[in-house]
């Protein structure tokens, strides 16, 4: 099984690796909520190619929520992405809410939209969370941690009713989807692995995607800006592998060169 | 709701949905088993589904939640698919401690599945929206 996430780093792999292993297509039907760890801007590069091949390569409707504007799309997109047009951009709604309380009214709210999307995605949901009014300092409180159940649950069970919608109507885009960013660096808060946000957040994603920094000289030696590790992981791989099977993960390489340019490798 | 639960807790329910179709009533070894796997929330539970306090809300999406009327008069907004409970029970017992599965909010909706005692109500697109986000929670 191979979730949106899967299927994208498959998309533009290297050439080499792609010749080893060239099974790409459409996301296999199993559900997947995905929670991606890392540094912000990363993050977002991956949710935005996220969005940008659910439209334009597989044609699905894609709601991305954030709270800062995207003023343009990275430069490795415009110029790596062959199906990228205009009409397959209108795929996808970019939707602003500024406060928590207003993605939650929006997410749950998107059972009234006459067209259901097959793709939910939230950049950054940490800003949504501890932004809340009243937080307190330097520690969480079960405040927070029950509106990162909230808002966690709310997109879970959304999109399990999007999955019922997509698959009333015989559409090919079901299931839905959910990947939402968790910025865990660079940011100037505690990325400890004990983050009780995180163990809240993970009950209900079922892959974790964590990215770490490669500290290596292997980006010198590719002649890359930078290097990244990318780990899958979670329930969601291990139930794909079968019932009985061994816990799963999948491990990638991202290699961001100076000119923007972006290259997966599967480890 | 899916499989969230250990496989001995989904036997449970399945064994009290059995038994209370054929005998309309619960014996009292699942009672007794109820009690040692969902710990002191069971009672509470069972108090709840005895006063009909769980509602299934649908609206003409097809959008559905389920509502709980807590003891102290409080409505909770539980959802189908996934465990949530607004209630500080949940946050604190289960979310931060990680001390129970569930709250008795939650556990009164399995019952009342499993025992077909869940009200059913319609409500509009608009008021399911509200119902769902935080405006519409205790």
């Amino acid at each position: 099984m191979s979730d949106v996430l899967t299927l994208v780093f498959r998309t533009f792999m290297s050439e080499s690796c792609l010749k080893k292993d060239p099974g790409v297509g459409l996301p296999s039907p199993a559900p997947c909520t995905t929670l991606m760890v890392g540094e912000h801007r990363v993050c977002r590069s991956l949710l935005l190619l996220a969005a940008v091949s659910a439209a334009s390569e597989w044609g699905v409707r894609v709601v991305f929520f954030a709270q800062t504007q995207i003023q343009s799309l990275p430069v490795f997109l415009q110029r790596c992405s062959p199906s990228l047009s205009p009409e397959s951009l209108k795929k996808i709604t970019f939707s602003y809410p500024r406060t928590l309380e207003e993605l939650l009214q929006q997410v749950a709210s998107l059972h009234e939209s006459p067209a259901p999307p097959s793709l939910l995605i939230v950049d950054r949901m940490e800003g949504f969370l501890r932004g809340t009014a009243g937080a307190s300092h330097g520690g969480f409180q079960s405040g927070e941690q029950s509106r990162a159940a909230h808002l966690s649950a709310l997109l879970c069970d959304t999109a399990a009713f999007l999955t019922r919608a997509l698959e009333r109507r015989g559409s090919s885009s079901a299931p839905c989807r959910v990947i939402a960013s968790f910025p865990s660096e660079g940011d100037g808060k505690d990325s400890s692995p004990a983050d009780p946000i995180l163990d809240v957040l993970d009950r209900y994603f079922q892959v974790r995607c964590t990215l770490d920094p490669d500290r290596s000289y292997e980006a010198a030696a590719a002649a890359a800006q930078e290097v990244w590790h990318i780990y899958l992981s979670g329930r969601g791989l291990t139930e794909a592998s079968g019932e009985d099977g061994p816990p799963v993960t999948q491990e990638w390489k991202l290699f961001a060169f100076p000119d923007g340019l972006m290259e997966f490798k599967l480890i | 709701m899916r499989s969230l639960l250990p496989a001995v807790a989904e036997q449970l329910f399945q064994d009290i949905q059995k038994t209370y179709q054929e005998t309309s009533q619960i014996p009292d070894d699942l009672l007794i088993a109820l009690k040692f796997v969902f710990g002191s929330c069971a009672l509470q539970a069972l108090d709840l589904v005895d006063q009909r306090s769980v509602t299934c809300l649908t609206s003409p999406s097809g959008r559905k939640a389920f509502q709980v009327m807590g003891g102290s008069g409080h409505l909770y907004t539980c959802f189908l698919s996934c465990h949530y409970c607004p209630c500080p029970a949940f946050a604190y017992s289960v979310l931060r401690r990680n001390q129970d599965l569930l709250c008795k909010h939650i556990l009164a909706v399995y019952l009342c599945q499993a025992m077909a005692a869940t009200q059913q109500e319609s409500v509009s697109d608009q008021q399911m929206s509200t119902l769902l986000s935080p405006t519409g929670t205790p």
